[in-house]
Parts: C-alpha cells; structure tokens; sequence
C-alpha cells in the first residue's frame, strides 16, 4: 500500500488563489527562519493529500492561456493549463504551518507531466496533491509536489504532475521521514551534468518585458520574480525572469498536435530566462519517438530548459 | 484493367485541354518605390485592364477571374471581383479570391486550368498582386479585443471595464511580418537554416543572383517582354534589376540571414529577393474559345502537384516542398528531369534555387527520403530560368505565378514553333515550382501547344 493512500485527506472548496498562499508563504519563512535558524530542515513531510473536487474550467479563461501560449483554440485542455488549473492546490499543502521548507525563494528544478488522456472543456476535474521524495540536492533540499487531476466519471487519474522544487541552503536533518528519497537522491539533473551542444534551432521566441506578467495573469502565479526588475532584485535577479511553466509549456505548443493525446512532457529548468530575451528553442523528433525539447540563450548558447515529449502507449 | 468494377459506370472522359493564351503584367517596382501610393486593387486592374487591350476582351464576359494577394486588407475580400469591375470587362464576369502565399498566382492557374478542362468553364484569367509599400496595419490584438467588447458591452460599467484594460503599448499597430507564425523565424532565417544544412556557398549564391539579373536583362533588352508587360505609373521596366551588376558588387554585400549560426553567413540583400510591388495576370482558355477569339494558344496546363514539409519540427527547411512535389508530379506522367527543356524554380532566395537542386543531385536524399533508387536528377543552368527570376525581377508575392507562367508559356511557344520549323515534332515541356511560406510549394507541368 502507498503511504498516500493512508495520509490524511484535507478537501478545500475550490482552489485557492496563488497570491494570498505567497502572503502566508512569506509569513512562514518568517516562521521557519525563527524556529529553525533557517539552515536545517527539521521536520518531515506532512503526511497529508489536499484535494478539491468538482472543479469547473472557465471558457474565457481556457482561451486566454490558448493565445498566450499559442495553443489550439480548441476544447482540448493542454497539459499546461491543467498545471495551472492544479497546482496551486499543491502550494496549498506547501504553506501549511507543518510543511518544512519555506514557500518563498524555492527554485523549480524539473517538472514532468504524464497525461493519460486528454481532458477537456467541461469535464468536472478533481485535483489531489501531495509532496514526496523530501531528498538531499547539492545546493540544498528538494522535494516532489504531486499533483493528480482526475476528470469526469471514470475517477482514473487522467494526468499527474511531478514538480521538483530546490529549497537552496536548507540541510536535510535526519527527520527519520518515511518518504525520503532513494539513493540517488540529490544527483544533479542530466542536463547539468552533460555539456549542452545547442542544435540547429527550429523556431525562436521574443519575449518581451512584461512575459512573465502575461503568464502571470493568465497562470495566477504573480511571484515578483517574474513580474518586474525591481521585484525580482530582491530575490537575486538582475531583471524579472520567465515563468519555468511559460517556457516549458510554450515547447509543448511549438510540438503542436505531433505529441498526441498520451505522453510524457518532462523539462529540466537549466538556467532563468532573463527578460527581455531572444531565446533559441529546438522542438526536433528523438530518435526513439517523440520530440526533444531545448530552449537556450540565442547569443550565448546557454540552455534555459531541456527536455522532451514521448508518446505514451 | 478494372473488370471487377460496376460497369454501369462510366469512365470518367479524359478532360480537354486547358491553354495559356497570354498574359499581361506591370513592372515591379521596389517597395516604397514607384507604386508607393498604388493598392492592391490598383495595380490589379492595370495588370487586368492591360490583358484585355492585349488581347481585345474590352466588354467580354470571361467565365471566372480568380487572382489573390498575401498581405491583404480586410475590405479586400472581393479583391478579384472589384478589380473586374473597375476593368473593362463585362461587369457580368465573375470572380473569387485565391490565397497560398507565395503559391497564390500559380494556384488560380491551376484551378482555373482545371475547370475549363472539366468543361465548367471556356476562358477564365488567373491573377496576383501584392504590395508591401500599401501594407494592411492592423491594430494590436488587445485593443481590438478591448475595441470588440466595448462594442459589445451593454452596460456603462462593462464599457469601463473593457477601456481599464488597455495599456500604452497595445496602442502600437501590428504590422505584416514575414515571420512564421509557429517558428517565429523569417522566412530568411529559415532559409539560412537550409543553405546551412547543404553547405551552399556564397560565391554559388551570388552566380545564380548574376545570372538571372544577366538574363532578365538580356531579355528585356531582346523585346520579349514586349507584348507580356505594360507600364504603370511611369514604370516601364521591373525596377529591381541591376544589369550592371557584377559578381565583385555582390561579393561586397553585407550578409543579412543565418548571423546567429555557427556557419558563415551567406545570404545577402543581393542573393534574396527583395519586397516588391506588382501584379500579373494569365489569359487561359479551351482550344474552342482560343479559335473564336482568334488567339493562339501558347501552351497547356497539363498537370499541377501540391506538397508541404514538416518544417515546424526541423525534419525539412521551409522552402523544401516543391523538392518533394516535382517527383511525384513526374512519376504521374512518367517523366523525369531529363524530359523538360526548360526548368523555372522561383527565386525565393539564390540558396532556394541551389538547395532544391543540391537535394535532387544527392544519392542519399533520392534514396531516403524521396523513396528513389538513387539521385532524383540534375537540371543544367542553360535549361535554368533562362529569362531570369524573382532575384532580378523582384518578387511581388501572389504576382510571381502569373509572371512564370505567362514568360514560361510564351517561351515553350517560340520554342516549339522553331523546333517544328526544323522538322522535329516531340513535345516541349516546362516544370514550374514555387515555394510558399508554410512549408507549402506548388509545381506544375506545361506543355507547347
């Protein structure tokens, strides 16, 4: 049996808004820092599921992120917008008073996305998130936020998200937590280790100043490193950086309807793309199925975002 | 033989043929240029008006006018239609509007060519025109969402709403860009992705750049333009060529395409066409049609095959669709390279043209991706644009169709009518094919009538 299966389930109402859940985010590194020095990560993971059921897309809103990110104008839910639509049930559970990392200044590493089947407009989804893998990282500790979305009657989990979050500067304390990671817990991702070669590219982005308060409008996720210098200088960025989920998701739409409706869409989050910016991105078939994704910076040649799309059988 | 097939019905008749009888165009001009003032719907109807004083059709009811422009205003949608009616055709003469980019004038031939074959019609004239100096500017895709809503909200609060919305810059206009929606890479940084791909040199580039300014030229200078083109708005040859130009002036051009690549760069302002304003159009009919009029047909439309590539992906540059289309087209008729005297690929860019024959020429090409046993052929220069092409002449998008087919049918007519003079029968034929932005290309077969 899963330990998820026995956790505690908490059902909120509806999806909570990303704004008010950074305010209690900021109170609780405040918290943290206070209780725990804010160098060690004391606790374990909250052994708890959050869930919202019944969940309604709006029309108007679905056809928003379409034309912000360039997707079909079509019924057809694409695996992006279902992150947005979920995950931030899952920054609920990470702002819990017991949750032990801190919400504000966690880095998105990597996020891997397994849609089953496509979920569509009218479709009541339910949402289920928890946070796994609590595991050592080099720069710090990271975690696995778990997000399923089921859709209509059938109740099969028809997508299930995985989004792997740095908390840099946090030593992982022996917390004797059930859910820790396996051995190769706090390996750098591949495309940190391997020398990134950029291939020929086959489309280009301008993205102009204002992207990440674009996505930030359509997405709910206002978190001031994307929405202007002079927010983002606070947290260590000379300018306002892209959302990771914008760039990966704009990869997904440049594959278009070629991914199919079952896949995997995994990315590694390399480098912040700092805005404005000219970024160089490749959506090329792999060798095995699928496409390569790569994002990099058009100059430098600097990855921002690897990864790839594989069809699911 | 099909003898398992219901034989109640019956064989579909092998459709007649369907003829160039002429054609007529405008010189073009460079953008901001002569025409700087003129629309699109402008120059269509002096192209159109200078096709029936050509050919006497003052009055006459032709059976459909199909013509298209790529960058189009949204009152344009009759496009064809008005051109007809401020012409002196019989306002009686219908007309629709085509639209494949770069494919646009070369299409209305061919499917104006296939109705008079079907029977559903005995003249028709197929047209383009494009100007980029009369550019349609749109406004931003926010204000005209919040200019939509206002006009659609019915309460003062909901107006509000809609106007707090609008920011400073969504005060910009949109304009036309050559960019590819889905790659966002102009169609000169795509291009420079394949010339890349096949190591095409920038000396080769700037060859096919001279030659088709030399032999534009040559062509003019020789009056074969004569009775193909009229002039418009004092302009009385195409304004982009250059025949003083030299491979040491081409050599001097900065490159403009493929900077950010880890190859030298190699396309320059002088081995890429440059915007353009014009328009052409082509006079077809039946045999039947042609003899009342008292019109000789130039040449047949015989058969004409579409492609596209999956250029979004990478697995082919974006101009790359004629290079599968032409072998398809010519194993429906049982021909290969070596059965045309005369080739015409457009000159999108120089590199367009030397790709096109790179991946014909290659063995490994013909064999895995065209399916072949091995290279799919070589087309020598001396068959090669023999009157020069878009480089020179410019390449106003929709009009570039009309230019070939009209120049190519005249062409395979004197050709023909020289070689029977010498006693020699066999047929001469003519491969067409243009590239399109969208991964699109359109090729096409004509013969000397």
């Amino acid at each position: 049996m899963s330990p998820v299966a026995e956790a505690r389930e908490v059902v909120l109402p509806a999806v909570p808004g990303l704004g008010g859940l950074y305010a209690r985010g900021a109170a609780g590194a405040a918290r943290l820092a206070v209780d725990g020095g804010g160098k060690r990560v004391s606790r374990p993971l909250p052994d708890v599921v959050y869930a919202v059921r019944d969940l309604h897309v709006d029309a108007a809103h679905l056809t928003a992120y379409q034309r912000l990110l360039g997707e079909p104008g079509t019924d057809a839910l694409p695996a992006g917008y279902v992150h947005v639509l979920a995950f931030p049930v899952a920054t609920a559970l990470m702002v819990r008073d017991d949750f032990p990392l801190p919400l504000l200044g966690m880095v998105h590493l990597a996020n891997r996305v397994e849609q089953r089947r496509r979920l569509t407009l009218g479709e009541a989804l339910a949402v289920r998130a928890h946070a796994e893998a609590m595991r050592p990282h080099p720069r710090g500790t990271q975690v696995d936020l778990v997000v399923e979305v089921t859709g209509g009657a059938g109740g099969d989990v028809a997508w299930r998200g995985v989004s792997t979050y740095l908390a840099p500067g946090l030593r992982l304390a022996d917390t004797g937590d059930a859910r820790a990671g396996d051995a190769d817990a706090g390996a750098a991702p591949a495309s940190e280790r391997t020398p990134f070669t950029p291939p020929q590219p086959t489309g280009s982005w301008r993205l102009d100043a204002d992207t990440g308060r674009r996505y930030g409008a359509v997405s709910g996720d206002r978190n001031p490193i994307h929405l202007s210098a002079l927010t983002a200088r606070p947290f260590g960025f000379p300018r306002a950086i892209a959302h990771g989920m914008y760039t990966a998701s704009r990869l997904l739409a440049d594959v278009g309807p070629a991914r199919g409706a079952a896949f995997v869409w995994s990315v590694d989050f390399v480098k912040p793309v700092l805005l404005p910016a000219t970024v160089a991105v490749s959506t090329r078939p792999a060798d095995g199925g699928g496409y390569d994704l790569a994002a990099w910076h058009a100059r430098t040649g600097k990855p921002h975002v690897l990864g790839s799309v594989t069809p699911l059988p | 033989m099909a003898s398992t097939r219901d034989t109640s019905t019956p064989a579909p008749a092998a459709p007649r043929a369907a003829y160039v009888l002429g054609g007529n165009r405008i010189p073009f001009a460079r953008a901001g240029g002569r025409y700087a003032q003129a629309s699109n719907q402008d120059m269509l109807t002096a192209a159109l008006d200078g096709l029936v004083a050509r050919y006497g059709l003052q009055g006459e009811r032709i059976g459909e006018v199909a013509a298209g422009a790529v960058l189009k205003h949204s009152r344009d949608f009759n496009l064809a239609r008005e051109a007809v009616l401020g012409s002196a055709l019989s306002p009686t003469t219908p007309a629709y509007d085509v639209q494949q980019a770069c494919a646009t004038g070369l299409e209305t031939v061919v499917s104006l060519s296939n109705k008079i074959r079907l029977g559903q019609l005995e003249s028709a004239v197929a047209g383009g025109v494009d100007t980029t100096s009369d550019a349609p500017i749109a406004v931003s895709d926010r204000l005209r969402r919040v200019l939509l809503d206002l006009s659609h909200a019915k309460t003062p609060q909901q107006r509000l709403k809609a106007i707090a919305r609008l920011r400073p810059k969504d005060l910009a206009p949109a304009t036309p860009r050559t960019s590819e929606p889905r790659t966002h890479l102009s169609m000169g940084e795509h291009q420079a992705l394949t010339t890349a791909q096949w190591g095409i040199s920038r000396e080769a580039q700037d060859e096919v750049a001279l030659r088709s300014h030399q032999r534009l030229a040559a062509a003019w200078d020789s009056g074969f333009f004569d009775d193909l083109v009229t002039p418009y708005r004092g302009l009385t040859r195409d304004a982009n060529l250059r025949p003083d130009t030299s491979m040491e002036k081409l050599a001097k051009l900065k490159p403009t395409f493929g900077l950010s690549l880890d190859t030298p760069a190699t396309m320059t302002a002088g081995n890429s066409t440059p915007l353009t304003d014009g328009a052409s159009t082509v006079l077809l009919g039946s045999a039947e049609w042609a003899a009342e009029h008292d019109l000789t047909p130039l040449a047949a439309v015989v058969d004409a095959e579409a492609g596209a590539v999956d250029f979004v992906h990478g697995v082919d540059g974006l101009l790359m669709a004629p290079v599968f289309a032409v072998p398809r087209l010519l194993a429906r008729h049982g021909l290969t390279l070596e059965d045309f005297q005369y080739v015409e690929i457009h000159e999108a860019f120089a590199s367009t043209v030397l790709t096109t024959l790179a991946a014909w020429e290659s063995e490994e090409f013909g064999r895995e991706r065209l399916g072949l046993d091995g290279a799919f052929g070589k087309v020598d220069v001396d068959r090669l644009n023999v009157h020069g092409s878009s480089l020179a002449a410019g390449h106003p998008f929709a009009a570039t169709g009309g230019r070939i087919v009209a120049t190519v049918a005249k062409e395979l007519h004197r050709r023909r009518a020289a070689q029977v003079a010498a006693g020699d029968d066999a047929p001469v034929r003519a491969l067409v094919s243009i590239c399109a932005a969208g991964g699109l290309g359109l090729t096409a077969i004509l013969e000397a009538a």
